[in-house]
């Protein structure tokens, strides 16, 4: 009965190892970020933008539309359509510290509902950008866009880390 | 989730507290583990994950290791394998990217790496386990057979994410019973009250002086200035720190638990050796306990103790985070402590009181000045402001720096010292019946508490400095 109870515990503990490390793998995989430069990661990023639609915004831009200091930042690329009926916008930073990745997200989700007042009722298409805009955490990344060419942005960001 | 936010105070604490309170006995800590969960998920969605399979991990663990209590060789085994899965956890989230760093400075090439954010609390509750691990090993503890009772230990909100580290000795009787009463529930909210103020109030006030001045070129700073930037820091450090100890020793209060202080007015000390007995208890504790007194401790030769001091001392510095810095900082108390214990200690105890106090405070506020510059460079270059090398003794910033702020400094002189609570314990006691005392303790608290909400409502996000530690 005992050597049952024990050979369980030691059994259990390689099970449980072996999905912790299932898990980091993953989370490499899938929820990483990159030690590369932030110019390294924007390049492609900004290279994939329709700037038909898109015009790079500068620092007051950026501290217009989220209430962030671009300076407190290792690096920030915004892009945001020059009709103030739009919704298109992208927005890459890279934290230096990782405390900063929750105030950014608060100036996103702030960002995203304020759009939405502004949209609601008369613009049902510029809305729904924002209803399905994606944002992504990697690492010290933050990646942010409300776009009809969301996925495609989202995707070249995931792959230049 | 922060403790210092609206979400916490007005929603998920009574909430939880309400819930805690009806559920009868056994579901209590059902109730908790599930809060518990829901907290740390609040701010770390994924990494729960992690969180849960360490829970798993180390459940097995203790029950492993006590299975071979007959064969000592095969639980040295065990709980070694167990050590360096938890050593190996931690490592490969704090310090990974350290390491590549290190190997791309020296390598021709850079090695490019996926960076993985630190999961809040890791260095925490791994080694919580590792203290549950060690503590069924030595036999000062039973493995726990209720992994519901462990994942609460590992998980408990009020102390999961920055401390106090709870050794498993010390709770394993009260995760079973522990004793709940309304002036227990009192003395937590008016434990919690006290943190809440130490932070919001002085912490983050003292704060925005340090980001402004530490955002200066370090060698643009006077003396002047450079001096309040390291008192900022000092007492920001503090306040934020122990104003958590103190929250989460309130929570754990109102839950019915008891634990052990983590701070004791470390600013007071007259030696380093008496400061780390009173900074950050609950780590200086788990080192002596599970690294120093196992490495030989002080019952060995001079050179062999000079040995595991340092160990212990480079070992804090790492703790506190992968980088240079933090190393220089552990290995600078080293040498301070070696130094007290053997050349200066007794010289010391017999100067006068003032003298020892400022032998103190100049070699915690050189100290902070490591722990908080991003690079070793900044650090010699602040320390050489601190005495004159920048830009002159006094200058305007310095001037108005202190004039804009000299009474919350004031404030953070007496509430660093234990004069706070004699005043607040003096103005009680003016009050003869026992009932006066309670009502004006309870318009006391209830002003710092209000006062701390509208320094929350009108403050920024600011986290506490050891969540990412």
């Amino acid at each position: 009965m005992r050597s049952g109870k024990v050979s369980a515990a030691r059994i259990m503990k390689y099970i449980v190892l072996a999905a912790i490390v299932g898990f980091v793998v993953l989370l490499m995989l899938f929820a990483s970020g990159s030690s590369k430069p932030f110019e390294e990661v924007a390049k492609p990023v900004r290279a994939s933008l329709d700037t038909t639609v898109l015009a790079e915004q500068d620092a007051s831009g950026l501290k217009r539309n989220f209430g962030l200091n671009a300076s407190d930042y290792s690096g920030v690329m915004y892009y945001s359509a020059e009709s103030n009926i739009s919704a298109e916008e992208v927005l890459l930073i890279k934290v230096k510290r990782e405390d900063q990745i929750q105030q950014v997200l608060d100036a996103v989700g702030d960002r995203i509902e304020t759009r939405k007042r502004d949209f609601e009722g008369y613009l049902p298409e510029e809305l729904q950008l924002l209803e399905d805009a994606r944002q992504s955490v990697r690492g010290t990344y933050i990646f942010y866009v409300s776009s009809s060419k969301a996925d495609d942005y989202f995707n070249t960001f995931s792959t230049s880390l | 989730m922060l403790f210092s936010s609206i979400t916490f105070l007005f929603l998920f604490l009574p909430i939880v507290l309400a819930v805690y309170y009806i559920v009868p006995g056994k579901a209590k800590n059902i109730v908790l583990l599930a809060a518990s969960l829901f907290f740390y998920a609040w701010g770390e969605p994924v990494y729960v994950i992690l969180m849960i399979l360490s829970i798993l991990f180390n459940y097995f663990c203790g029950r492993d290791i006590r299975s071979h209590e007959d064969d000592p060789r095969k639980a040295k085994l065990s709980v070694m394998f167990a050590v360096v899965v938890n050593i190996l956890i931690l490592g490969f989230f704090k310090y990974y990217g350290f390491l590549l760093d290190m190997l791309n400075a020296v390598l021709p090439a850079d090695i490019p790496y996926r960076e993985l954010s630190l999961p809040i609390g890791i260095s925490f509750y791994t080694f919580q386990a590792m203290s549950y691990i060690l503590d069924v090993y030595w036999k000062k503890a039973e493995p726990q057979k209720n992994i519901l009772y462990f994942a609460l230990y590992i998980s408990m909100f009020p102390q999961l994410i920055a401390g106090p580290i709870v050794r498993y000795a010390d709770i394993e009787q009260q995760l079973i019973k522990r004793r709940m009463s309304a002036s227990k529930i009192g003395l937590g909210a008016m434990y919690f009250i006290t943190g809440l103020a130490k932070k919001t109030v002085i912490a983050n006030t003292v704060g925005a002086v340090f980001e402004e001045i530490s955002d200066m070129p370090a060698g643009s700073l006077s003396v002047l200035t450079a001096w309040l930037g390291v008192f900022s820091y000092a007492f920001q450090i503090y306040f934020d720190f122990s104003g958590y100890s103190d929250m989460a020793i309130g929570l754990g209060k109102m839950f019915g638990f008891d634990f052990r202080k983590n701070f004791d007015y470390p600013y007071i000390s007259r030696s380093v050796t008496e400061f780390w007995r009173r900074w950050h208890i609950s780590l200086s504790t788990w080192f002596r306990e599970y690294v120093y007194i196992p490495l030989g401790g002080n019952r060995c030769s001079v050179s062999r103790n000079i040995f595991n001091l340092m160990v212990v001392w480079t070992l804090t510095g790492m703790w506190h985070g992968a980088a240079w810095n933090f190393i220089a900082w552990g290995v600078y108390y080293g040498v301070i402590l070696v130094m007290e214990k053997y050349v200066w200690g007794a010289s010391l105890e017999n100067m006068p009181g003032a003298v020892q106090h400022i032998y103190t405070g100049i070699i915690v506020l050189v100290g902070w000045v490591f722990f908080f510059s991003p690079s070793l460079g900044y650090a010699m270059r602040y320390l050489l402001a601190m005495i004159g090398a920048g830009a002159g003794i006094v200058d305007a910033e310095g001037a108005f720096f202190l004039l804009g702020h000299w009474l919350i400094y004031l404030l953070a002189v007496i509430g660093s010292s234990a004069l706070g609570m004699r005043l607040i314990k003096g103005a009680l006691k003016a009050f003869r019946s026992t009932a006066a005392q309670m009502a004006a303790a309870a318009v006391i608290y209830t002003g710092m508490f209000l006062i701390s909400v509208a320094f929350l409502v009108s403050d920024t996000f600011n986290p506490f400095l050891y969540f990412r530690f």
